[in-house]
């Protein structure tokens, strides 16, 4: 590690965001050399100056027996009101209303039932947008891969304690696909691993996460704002693929990456 | 849930952080009064949605719920600056970081920084208000890069290197030989 590369990694070293590994190699640097070290004085010389108690503003006490009261007040409101919907409902003494319940709820079964079964699908072309999303992201300036690495020995475990899965990352380069590194992206409600390949300057993101659902396998290929999106439910992952590599090509890569 | 057990568990959970919903508040309105009632406008909106609170599984509860409740007070003192005084759009405090004297200090020679505590109170006043708010966030309260990006709604890069950025302008303005003059300060916002 050299001086700039430490000027970077001081401020996260000090704030303990750094892994072992990223930490041990600033610690040595600092070892090493008296600029860097002075640096971190003045660092930490600031940092207790603005975590000094006094810096900090106080409520009154006044203020906090307000805000105490008020938010009292709000829960004595929340509880009438409630109280009252309950009146309303026993008001109704009479049964009459009960065909009504019966007709609303066939209605919103039925209803419910349609819904589910369109949203099934859409479901699908959300995670599609979302992931395309994602892959676009990711080609503006420095949003690619957190960890860079054409080593699958660092990829991979730079995912662990980071996502609730461990994603496999196969190493394709001998058949011309080259592993460049990997991030975290959010898609369909939770984190996943995204596994970024290369080959003549084509990014390829892979989005992996936990198949929960049954694996088939079939790989789905759809188009969209010129680039491929591939999906298939591996037996463990599920996976999604987005290059603006041409079609045969990027199939050609599913394969081998479904074949490992 | 009742509306007593909702209130007793907010107050458990939630109303201990009201010294930092009050310090996060004061620091980003930059006025008393205007930090006591964002944080009772912060609290209330923090009652009516508590029903809804869970906050991410793998943080211990206290800094699940001090980070959302913070998330709030962040929120609400957004809404509150804008509504209540122009307080000019954030385009350009990026800019506004790059000091004159970033480009002429000389790194070897910024020795020492001081640690007067109303020289710091100052310049964090002056820092732009996105960068003090990371600050803020990280020194005084404590929270992670992760927190900070959740409650800001930033990338966790921006948070880096708002945190970078502010420190080094607060050391520049610190270990400056001159004093800052306010119309500066007023220049930067």
């Amino acid at each position: 590690m050299n001086c700039d590369d430490s000027r970077i990694y001081l401020p996260a070293y000090l704030d303990d965001e750094l892994d072992v590994a990223e930490s041990l190699r600033v610690q040595k640097h600092l070892a090493e050399c008296g600029d860097c070290q002075q640096d971190q004085d003045e660092q930490l010389i600031l940092r207790s100056a603005l975590r000094d108690p006094d810096l900090r503003a106080h409520p009154s006490v006044d203020f906090s027996n307000r805000i105490e009261a008020a938010v009292r007040r709000a829960a004595n409101d929340e509880a009438r009101s409630r109280r009252s919907w309950r009146f309303e409902f026993l008001r109704l003494e009479s049964f009459r209303w009960l065909p009504a319940v019966a007709v609303l709820l066939v209605v919103t079964m039925v209803g419910a039932f349609v819904i589910t079964n369109s949203l099934r699908s859409s479901h699908q072309q959300l995670i599609a947008n979302a992931v395309l999303a994602g892959h676009i992201r990711s080609l503006q300036p420095n949003h690619l891969i957190d960890v860079p690495s054409s080593d699958r020995h660092t990829v991979k475990p730079w995912f662990q304690g980071r996502l609730d899965f461990s994603p496999p990352v196969p190493d394709l380069s001998e058949l011309g696909w080259m592993l460049i590194g990997g991030r975290l992206d959010y898609v369909d409600g939770r984190s996943v691993a995204v596994i970024v390949y290369q080959r003549r300057m084509h990014n390829i993101n892979v989005f992996l996460w936990p198949n929960h659902g049954s694996a088939d396998d079939a790989i789905r290929q759809q188009e969209a704002q010129g680039y491929q999106i591939l999906h298939w439910n591996g037996a463990e992952m599920t996976y999604w693929v987005v290059s603006d590599l041409n079609n045969s090509e990027l199939l050609e890569f599913a394969r081998a990456l479904r074949g490992h | 849930m009742t509306s007593q057990e909702k209130l007793r568990r907010f107050e458990e959970q939630i109303s201990p952080h009201l010294k930092s919903a009050y310090n996060l508040a004061k620091w980003l309105t930059r006025s008393h009064e205007d930090a006591e009632d964002v944080v009772q406008e912060a609290f209330l909106r923090a009652f009516s949605a508590f029903d809804g609170f869970r906050g991410e599984d793998a943080q211990p509860q206290n800094a699940k719920a001090k980070a959302w409740l913070l998330t709030i007070v962040r929120n609400t003192s957004m809404t509150w600056l804008k509504r209540n005084r122009n307080a000019g759009s954030t385009l350009g405090f990026e800019e506004a970081l790059d000091d004159p004297r970033e480009r002429s200090a000389d790194p070897e020679e910024i020795l020492l920084i001081s640690c007067d505590r109303e020289q710091v109170r100052r310049a964090l006043e002056q820092l732009p208000p996105d960068f003090r708010e990371a600050i803020v966030l990280r020194e005084m309260e404590g929270l992670s890069y992760r927190e900070i990006s959740a409650t800001v709604g930033v990338p966790l890069g921006t948070v880096m290197s708002r945190l970078s950025r502010g420190r080094d302008w607060l050391r520049r303005i610190l270990s400056s030989p001159r004093p800052v003059e306010p119309e500066e300060g007023a220049a930067l916002r």
